[in-house]
């Protein structure tokens, strides 16, 4: 009935993990390394980068959790290994046949290749979103230079996909009790998004004018220099671990035109 | 916008001179609307003063409220004339860090006014003072002051999204306060929340005005507007009357701008009694027992412009049912249990209103009956058919649940279409689609904009369009969830029309809502909640008696006024809940005798006491 609690902190799990100490432009910056190291380096680095994420994720108690975010990109990581696997221009080497498609090792290959690269990314985001409460990224945000408007379009964004999954919720919810079929042949099932869309629409439009009203009301349209009353702590481990980092990132791209 | 001196137009009071929130000659207009929204309005707040604005949807209520507050122009476009001053400052000129430390507003839904990112209540406060540019240093000691100066600091380290709407609407105005405004403006600050929660809003703006703030709050609750210093009505963008509370309430100015009248104030209207006393509960039920002595004939009291009777009639050959509920439990993902064992029983034909305070269990109930929820424990039949296991789409056959908001279900891009909606899905031959659809409009008074896309209609339009949606589908059971939320009178007496209607046609009736007139005027039957649990059921005429006044007050609710009234009159259940009824009772024999003994002990039923939530 009430998501508002979960809405409010938006992907974020309370806990007091290794990770969840780290400030946020820490993990900021290690997702950053995550992503090049994954999209640059020779495809084998990506076992080794999957079986670390899991690592920490696993050290820091939110392997099972982790694990079970992964029904969201389920779908899509599949559709991306077989669209390959049958389609990859260039495929030659035939691994079997299916009636007219064909299976090329070329394709197997591209397609996994693809799939670790985002599933790795997709762990680390995941693993980022649940361990940063998103008014602590705000705050580090402002703290590492971002403009505070810049930030807090990138936290609206955060919290709109938890809400975002609610409204649509009771959307359905209230046109399937008008008599709704949602079920059934794929024409019906499309022809039943249009009443669902509409409402989903006009609820974000009229979200963003309550939104706009109540932060013009607490003076978020002052041009004054911002303060801030929530501190994010900043250990000196984290400037290590920060430098280390963008070291790392430096490597990472060196590696990569070496490799070339 | 042209500045000119406010001093000596009609509707300044004398404690205006004191700075505060001055409006003189207000015009708006917005772009593409071919009428003003507003028209050569002029009223005053002084420092200290409470000053309501009361008006039907769509008399410019919420639009007094953006102007006062500096929104129009500033942020909401439209063409304005005259002049609004905050503490001695026009608002067209002033830039968001000068308006921002001299007016705040506040509006309807409270969650929405909450940053919603933040952990605790303090966070939240802090919000403004952080755009402000307020020293940390200073900041803890204001947020204290704020929540301490409103009653509210127990609330400091809780999670905002998490309270009650009662509670987020008092956060939402300290965190506005905390910003050091010495003018409030509040649009319908009552209008999402149970009774529990308008009576705190009440008092913190009540408590506030005390502190010296100058408060305009545009309000349809009389719990608010009886307790103002003055009372401005706005009919059609103009201010029609501007006085005390009971001057402008009363029938002669109120029923002809469509704006509830406080049936106290009939009451004192009725026996002749000034009205400056008919809110002082206990003066008037004394008056009332001095003039119901001498038992004169009763009077007929004025009563609010009626409806036209308009009639349903079935179209669908369904069967007159009832609903039966046995043992329910409902725990949603997380553990919350919304419902605790709730037994209920609803014969064919019967009009049921369930009452409580959020978070009893209400709309999981209502959509129990829908077949939305599955239950945790115990069962739900429709019509002595188990509606588990059943798709949503099919009880949706016998079934009709309005939701309470309805932008949660227009897509259409007419009226007409929109309520056609419901019967096309239930695969209805064209020609009975256009009957139901006619008689929905009918009934629901939409028939003048059934070309109109439901988008550009009033809030309680829309909510009338979401509810005939579901009567063209002809339910034998319908479930309305908060149907007079946010309605004027003229919106409530049309819901009340469609339940009648209804009702007599031999349609069950259920509907949750925290208007406790509105469940007693139109409903047989009164289901209170609290904690998931039923906690009283009967006609309201038993549960509304002086006898159940501790229990209502353990969920938030109390008696209807009139009902109330008889309490203090000693009369017992079944105790009067019209205008009517109290003056017959008073004078009757019974209410004679009553008279003679004095005043009767309150004696005090409650049932098993469950633990509440």
């Amino acid at each position: 009935m009430n998501g508002g609690a979960a809405t409010a902190i938006g992907f974020f799990r309370p806990g007091g993990s290794w990770l969840h100490r780290r400030n946020p432009l820490t993990k900021l910056l290690g997702l950053l390394w995550v992503l090049l190291a994954a999209f640059l380096l020779p495809p084998p680095v990506l076992v080794g980068l999957a079986a670390a994420a899991l690592l920490l994720a696993a050290a820091c108690g939110r392997l099972a959790d982790v694990l079970r975010s992964l029904r969201i990109p389920a779908v899509l990581l599949a559709s991306i290994l077989v669209v390959n696997a049958l389609f990859y221009p260039g495929g030659r080497d035939l691994l079997a046949g299916l009636g007219p498609f064909a299976v090329t090792r070329e394709g197997v290959e591209f397609g996994a290749i693809s799939v670790g690269r985002l599933l790795v990314a997709f762990v680390a985001s995941v693993l980022l979103l649940q361990t940063t409460l998103p008014d602590d990224l705000l705050e580090a945000l402002v703290a590492g230079g971002v403009s505070h408007r810049v930030a807090w379009v990138i936290l609206a964004a955060m919290q709109a996909v938890p809400r975002l999954q609610a409204t649509a919720r009771t959307i359905l919810e209230a046109q399937q009790a008008r008599g709704l079929a949602v079920s059934g042949s794929l024409g019906r099932r499309l022809r039943a998004l249009v009443p669902l869309v509409g409402p989903v629409v006009i609820g974000a439009l009229v979200e963003v004018r309550e939104r706009t009203f109540a932060l013009e009301a607490r003076g978020f349209g002052a041009r004054r220099r911002r303060t801030a009353y929530r501190l994010v702590a900043d250990p000196a481990i984290d400037r290590w671990l920060r430098l280390a980092t963008v070291a790392g990132m430096v490597a990472v791209v060196a590696a990569a035109v070496a490799v070339r | 916008m042209a500045g000119q001196d406010g001093g000596g137009r009609p509707g300044m009071s004398p404690g205006a001179r004191r700075p505060g929130l001055v409006v003189d000659g207000l015009a708006v207009r917005y772009p593409g609307r071919p009428v003003p929204a507003l028209a050569d309005v002029s009223l005053a707040a002084g420092a200290g003063e409470l000053v309501g604005v009361a008006g039907r949807n769509g008399a410019g209520k919420s639009t007094l409220a953006l102007a006062a507050a500096g929104f129009i122009p500033r942020v909401v476009r439209a063409a304005v004339s005259g002049s609004v001053r905050v503490a001695g400052l026009e608002t067209g000129a002033a830039g968001p860090v000068d308006l921002v430390g001299r007016v705040g507003i506040v509006f309807s839904t409270p969650s929405s006014q909450l940053s919603g990112s933040k952990l605790t209540v303090r966070e939240e406060l802090a919000f403004g003072l952080e755009n402000l540019g307020v020293p940390r240093a200073e900041m803890d000691e204001r947020i204290d002051r704020t929540l301490a100066d409103l009653g509210i600091d127990h609330l400091a380290g809780r999670l905002p999204a998490a309270l009650s709407g009662g509670e987020q609407q008092r956060v939402a105005i300290a965190s506005i306060l905390v910003m050091g405004p010495g003018v409030l403006v509040l649009d319908e600050p009552t209008a999402q929340l149970d009774p529990a929660g308008m009576a705190a809003v009440a008092d913190l703006l009540m408590g506030r005005a005390a502190g010296g703030t100058a408060i305009l709050v545009a309000e349809h609750r009389h719990v608010v507007l009886a307790r103002a210093a003055r009372v401005a009505m706005l009919d059609a963008g103009r201010v029609v009357a501007d006085g005390t509370p009971p001057q402008v309430l009363g029938p002669a100015i109120a029923d002809r701008a469509g704006v509830e009248v406080a049936a106290v104030l009939r009451v004192a209207a009725a026996i002749g009694l000034d009205p400056s006393l008919a809110f002082d509960e206990g003066a008037l039920a004394a008056a009332l027992d001095r003039w119901a002595v001498d038992a004169r004939p009763v009077p007929a009291a004025s009563a609010p412009p009626a409806l036209r009777e308009i009639a349903w009639e079935p179209v669908r050959a369904q069967p007159s049912t009832g609903f039966r509920v046995d043992g329910l439990v409902h725990r949603y993902p997380g553990g919350v249990v919304a419902l605790a064992g709730v037994d209920l029983a609803v014969e064919p034909g019967e009009t049921v209103a369930i009452v409580g305070q959020n978070g009893s269990g209400k709309t999981t109930l209502a959509r129990h009956l829908a077949g939305i929820l599955a239950p945790s424990g115990g069962s739900v039949q429709v019509g002595g058919t188990s509606v588990s296991g059943r798709s949503i789409a099919v009880v949706a056959r016998t079934v009709g649940l309005v939701f309470s908001d309805p932008d949660r279900q227009l897509f259409s891009r007419s009226v007409e279409l929109e309520i056609a909606f419901g019967p096309r899905n239930l695969g209805l031959e064209a020609g009975t689609i256009r009957r139901l659809v006619d008689q929905a409009l009918r009934l629901s008074g939409l028939d003048d904009r059934r070309t109109a896309n439901p988008h550009d209609l009033t809030g309680s339009d829309r909510r009338l369009v979401a509810i005939a949606s579901i009567l063209a589908m002809d339910p034998a059971l319908l479930v309305l969830d908060e149907p007079t939320t946010g309605q004027d009178a003229p919106g409530v007496a049309r819901v009340g029309a469609i339940v009648d209607a209804m009702a007599a046609a031999g349609r069950t009736v259920v509907a949750i809502t925290h208007d406790m007139e509105f469940a007693a005027r139109h409903f047989g039957r009164t289901v209170v909640m609290r904690g998931g649990r039923i906690v009283a059921d009967g006609p309201p005429a038993a549960v509304f008696a002086p006898t159940n006044a501790a229990l209502l007050a353990s969920t938030g609710l109390e008696p209807p006024p009139i009902a109330r009234l008889a309490g203090r009159l000693g009369l017992g259940a079944p105790v009067p809940l019209t205008v009517e009824e109290l003056l017959c009772r008073a004078t009757s024999p019974a209410g004679a005798s009553r008279r003679r003994g004095r005043v009767r002990p309150l004696t005090l039923t409650l049932p098993e006491t469950p633990s509440s939530s």
